[in-house]
């Protein structure tokens, strides 16, 4: 292999020429402006560069709104300098201690707040950065209190100095240099297309087997541990343990670089680092006002450019500079999943307030059946289905799949045991190829890295529904008849034993109907349990052998189709109720 | 007897706190937004008395219509500016434009009057009552019963009338609202300023008796979740009760520890109230959360 | 001869790519009711929310008793005679029910009350429960609710989207028995409605939708006795 297609591979992506030139033109920077204040800006840019790339792990690929990076900065910064100061600790022990020590308080945050959605876990981690800081302004016997500790030691590193200037800067970029790498491999490929899933539609992630909490466990300690490792060596930059390593402005500067370089970009972060770490210096005159510039450029940019600067380049590159698609990738197997089992749904009821959705309900669909549900709309067929599916808690009963009860799990693992689902609105991310949003939902299956399977087994898929030429198309600019074949796709990636289907059909066309039919047919025949709820019922019988009519909340038929249509209380159900007595049209 | 003078005084500081709290509820009610700028409004509210003073030395009474008013341009400006453009956008946007506001209010407070605490005049004098060994300032006292009628003002409008009727179906359902002839534009912008101007009250009350600092718009916005946490989300009564239970910790918990750990001792207790009571101490189960 | 209320014409309502609406043209006259009715997905909800102005791109002409709609913000709608009755009901579930009557009302304070009373007579179920939380009302009394609630300011012409979802057979009669009476009085009245028997049982008129276009139009006798024409277009 060429040097080049390993850095690919290794990579996940591309090397973009643009990046290489603006990093020689940084690598170029501090030869050209050799002095001493120049250089400190520069490792400080560095420092809060890896910090940033740190936050963007739980704010842009988690999609969880911290404010917490800063504390995790100043944690690693006190605990780095203290160490060094208190007990001459060289740096390769301040180093992992102060990242350590971030984690440690990071866990023990997480376990309360991050069950908590956006503003609340925001303001939750705001909190705990204040507690923090107060801590370390009290406890004056360890932290110097208010006045920190001076005269932190020069950086050793296994005995040798690394002094400020060249090497203290060669460090620190060599250690941003490290932590963008793991970040865009532990980011990029199969794996962002699951972190994209994850914070766009986290119900269809869930749908596919993926346990967000933990990934966004996972994320916030990531981000500690990057956090912690910016502090330590900011503490050794600035010679100092000081409280202001944990005010606010340190958490404004991290957001707003994320914001303003990119949330997912670690190109953005580094840029935003340089670009923010030098603007006081370009705003000389407003001294005591840079950080309202920040505030108005971050505010200017959320309502704007929500995308922050790398985002609208690649933005405008795809609209000015598009690039050809690269061929179709060549269809490969899907992973086998679990073998076919029973559902046993017995006495389930749900109401809503005062409406009873569903009112006991009693069913059971052997494997390898293909069951249609019909019913008007608000007559509990989709409440049923989120109640199998596990987004939904039923009031009271049972349902056991392959012989266990599965009422009470998280959809995750419902899908990890077998069965998947489609949504009736769908939930495809738009900004995403058609290819890795299938490919997306395989994560698991592939290994988290195996990008070129998953999207092979994810072509044979699209090939299956008849939607393959669209792989390389951005699902929002499909028309929705192919979107929901992208997103039945996508609930067979995971080989499932049961599928449940919601509606279907609804917005395709008579050929498309015949052609979903038709796969339907085939994907049962194969042994796959099909149970879809639908409207059209001459569209069901060309795939289902037994017809179930739901009618508020209860089941009223239950046999073959044909039986079912004839029975007067569904026909009655199904086109409508007839005039009864006292209704006085004339 | 220092239990009680330490309550008395608790109570006047959650009087205040409430302040801050309600007008973070009435937006968070009125749009379902967190304003995180309102902890910065409190603040700017607080300077604005401070710097109308250095104009007119006149009680603070007497400003408190001017700040008011002034504060509720502000929250005008605030809607149009961190909310309406993104009002349709998934809400941690508003949240950062918010934040972004917050800074921009936070640093030009610090950049006009600079870092050290300023006061702001006393609503009527600075004098105090002593009844039974217990002092009371005149400020505490005003400051009780300007925020009792200011929230029982607001419930009243909340609830009685077709203003707060309104103000309360835009906030539950902005689109049908609108479908019924609400003109949900309107009420927002309304709500904005209604909360600023409330913000800016509660600055100039906070402003006297406790100094003011630009940074105290942080604290401010923090101590006004945990207290809309504790109460129980999106419940004004809910919130007074936070906002008082908060205000006890910082007074009468911290004479027995110190500050800090009073503060981590809030804290500890709103994150448990959030694992074992998600809906707050007065919220009802099964309301909208998380 | 009945005047006409309202007219749309070539209304095409898209949301995203998706044209939901198909240059439609239709007609309702003040006192009669036309029944909307298709499969799901036909654009029925998507016409009365382009009514509305409740979202979409809306192109076409909407023209109520000589008022032009286009480009008008719902509010502004509301108050120039035109009441939304939304699917599932969406009653404001923290307010009680007589609050929910009282947002919906333009009219001075004691003429609400007054209306509200009217509500009462015609609703008497509601009466009953005024005080109560809307949250806590069953499923047909949301519904009555959301239909009296637009009935507060008195609209010229009422859509009703989809109102007998969910309500059992007795509740759906009574509710579009309410529906009629409330066309005798003088309004028009436009319904969706996918239970096409009971629709079309109550209506003057009726259209039929097919994937956002119009399939037949007439009165609602001749199209309920076109059962090849209802079954082709909704299945089965």
């Amino acid at each position: 292999m060429t040097v080049r297609n390993r850095v690919r591979a290794w990579l996940g992506r591309d090397i973009n020429p643009l990046l290489l030139a603006g990093a020689i033109g940084l690598a170029a920077w501090p030869f050209l402006a050799g002095d001493a204040y120049s250089l400190r800006l520069l490792t400080m840019a560095g420092i809060y560069a890896l910090a940033a790339i740190g936050y963007q792990f739980i704010f842009g690929h988690a999609g969880a709104l911290s404010l917490a990076q800063g504390a995790f900065f100043g944690f690693g910064a006190y605990v780095a300098g203290i160490m060094s100061v208190r007990m001459g600790a060289g740096f390769e022990v301040t180093f992992p201690a102060a990242m350590a020590g971030s984690a440690v308080l990071a866990a023990l945050v997480a376990l309360p707040a991050l069950r908590l959605r956006s503003h609340y876990f925001a303001l939750a981690t705001l909190g705990f950065g204040q507690v923090v800081l107060l801590i370390a302004v009290n406890w004056e016997n360890v932290t110097g209190g208010a006045n920190g500790i001076p005269n932190v030691p020069v950086l050793s590193l296994f005995g040798g100095t690394v002094g400020r200037g060249w090497p203290m800067l060669m460090l620190v970029w060599s250690l941003v240099a490290i932590g963008a790498l793991v970040a865009r491999r532990l980011t990029g490929g199969l794996t962002g297309a699951a972190l994209i899933l994850m914070r766009e539609q986290p119900m269809a992630a869930e749908a596919a087997g993926i346990d967000i909490r933990r990934i966004r466990f996972a994320a916030f300690l990531l981000s500690a541990l990057y956090g912690g490792a910016a502090g330590a060596l900011h503490v050794h930059t600035v010679r100092v343990v000081s409280p202001e390593v944990l005010e606010f402005p340190v958490m404004v500067m991290l957001l707003a670089i994320a914001v303003i370089g990119g949330r997912t970009s670690v190109a953005g972060a580094v840029v935003g680092a340089v670009l923010l770490i030098h603007l006081p210096e370009w705003f000389r005159p407003l001294e005591r006002y840079y950080l309202m510039a920040y505030g108005a450029v971050l505010l200017a940019m959320i309502v704007a450019a929500p995308w922050g600067l790398m985002g609208s380049l690649r933005h405008a590159r795809r609209r000015w500079l598009p690039e050809p698609d690269p061929p179709l990738p060549a269809a490969g197997p899907t992973q086998a999943g679990p073998s076919p089992a029973r559902l046993e749904i017995m006495g389930l009821t749900r109401h809503f307030g005062g409406v009873r959705a569903v009112d006991g309900i009693d069913l059971v669909v052997e494997p390898g059946e293909s069951v249609g549900i019909v019913g008007a709309n608000g007559s509990g067929k989709t409440t049923v289905l989120n109640m199998i599916a596990g987004t939904d808690r039923p009031d009271s009963g049972h349902i056991g799949w392959a012989g266990t009860e599965i009422v009470g799990l998280p959809p995750y693992r419902i899908n990890r045991a077998g069965i998947a689902r489609s949504f009736q609105t769908l939930k495809l991310v738009d900004e995403m190829t058609v290819l890795d949003n299938v490919a997306a939902a395989a994560w698991r299956e592939f290994g988290r890295t195996d990008r070129d399977s998953a999207r092979a087994a994810a072509m044979g898929l699209l090939q299956q529904l008849d939607v393959a030429q669209t792989a390389w198309r951005p699902c929002g600019a499909l028309p929705p008849g192919l979107r929901r074949r992208v997103e039945i796709a996508r609930a067979l990636i995971g080989g499932p034993a049961l599928l449940l289907l919601d509606e279907p059909a609804a917005g395709l066309t008579a050929a498309e109907r015949d052609s979903l039919a038709r796969t339907l047919a085939a994907l049962n025949a194969d042994g796959t349990t099909v149970v879809v709820v639908e409207h059209d019922l001459a569209f069901l019988e060309r795939f289902v052998a037994r017809i179930v009519c739901f009618d508020q909340g209860r089941i009223i038929a239950d046999g073959a189709p044909a039986a079912v249509r004839a029975d007067p209380g569904v026909i009655a159900a199904w086109l409508g109720q007839p005039p009864g007595e006292g209704d006085d049209h004339g | 007897m220092e239990l009680l003078q330490l309550t008395i005084n608790g109570v006047a500081l959650g009087a205040a706190y409430a302040l801050v709290a309600l007008g973070f509820v009435l937006i968070l009610n009125a749009t379902g937004a967190v304003n995180f700028a309102q902890g910065d409004l409190v603040a700017a509210g607080g300077f604005l008395a401070v710097a109308l003073a250095g104009l007119a030395p006149v009680p603070g009474i007497l400003l408190l219509p001017l700040v008011a008013v002034l504060m509720a341009g502000v929250g005008l400006a605030v809607s149009a500016i961190a909310y309406w453009p993104l009002r349709d956008r998934p809400p941690v946007s508003v949240f950062i434009s918010t934040i972004a506001l917050g800074i921009i209010i936070q640093n030009g407070l610090n950049g006009l009057f600079g870092a050290e605490p300023r006061s702001a005049p006393p609503l009527f004098s600075g004098g105090y009552v002593e009844f039974f060994g217990l002092v009371v300032p005149h400020q505490s006292l005003a400051i009780m019963s300007i925020a009792a009628l200011l929230v029982g003002g607001v419930h009243v409008l909340l609830t009685r009338t077709q203003l707060g009727r309104m103000l309360r179906a835009t906030a539950q359902d902005r689109e049908i609202a609108a479908a019924l002839g609400v003109p949900v534009g309107a009420m927002v912008a309304l709500t904005f300023s209604l909360a600023a101007a409330l913000a800016g009250v509660a600055g100039l009350l906070l402003a006297n008796q406790f100094f003011i600092t630009p940074t105290h718009g942080t604290d401010f916005i923090v101590k006004a979740y945990i207290a809309v946490v504790i109460g129980g989300w999106g419940r004004v009564g809910g919130a007074l009760a936070g906002a008082m239970l908060v205000a006890l910790f910082e007074t009468v918990v911290a004479a027995w520890a110190d500050y800090a750990v009073a503060t981590g001792l809030l804290y500890a207790t709103m994150l448990a109230i959030l694992v074992l009571r998600p809906q707050g101490l007065f919220g009802e189960a099964g309301g909208r959360r998380a | 001869m009945a005047e006409v209320c309202l007219t749309v014409t070539g209304l095409t309502v898209a949301y995203a790519n998706v044209v939901a609406v198909d240059d439609v043209d239709l007609d309702v006259s003040a006192g009669e009711v036309v029944a909307l009715i298709g499969a799901n997905g036909a654009g029925k909800s998507s016409l009365l929310k382009g009514l509305m102005g409740l979202g979409g791109r809306v192109q076409g002409s909407i023209v109520l008793a000589r008022s032009n709609l286009a480009g008008l913000p719902p509010p502004r709608r509301a108050r120039l005679g035109m009441g939304y009755v939304p699917e599932g009901r969406r009653v404001f579930a923290g307010m009680t029910a007589e609050e929910n009557l009282l947002v919906a009302s333009t009219d001075s304070a004691t003429a609400r009350t007054a209306r509200t009373e009217e509500m009462y007579a015609l609703f008497p179920q509601l009466g009953v429960r005024r005080d109560a939380p809307a949250w806590q009302l069953s499923g047909g009394e949301q519904q009555m609710l959301a239909v009296a609630r637009a009935l507060m300011t008195r609209p010229r012409l009422l859509l009703v989207d989809e109102p007998t979802l969910g309500l059992a057979p007795a509740a759906a009669q009574s509710l579009i028995r309410v529906l009629r009476g409330i066309a005798a009085k003088g309004a028009a009245v436009l319904m969706a409605e996918q239970n096409a028997r009971a629709a079309l049982a109550a209506a003057d008129r009726a259209v039929l939708m097919h994937l956002g276009r119009i399939e037949a139009s007439g009165t609602a006798a001749a199209l309920a006795g076109d059962e090849r024409l209802l079954r082709s277009v909704m299945g089965g």
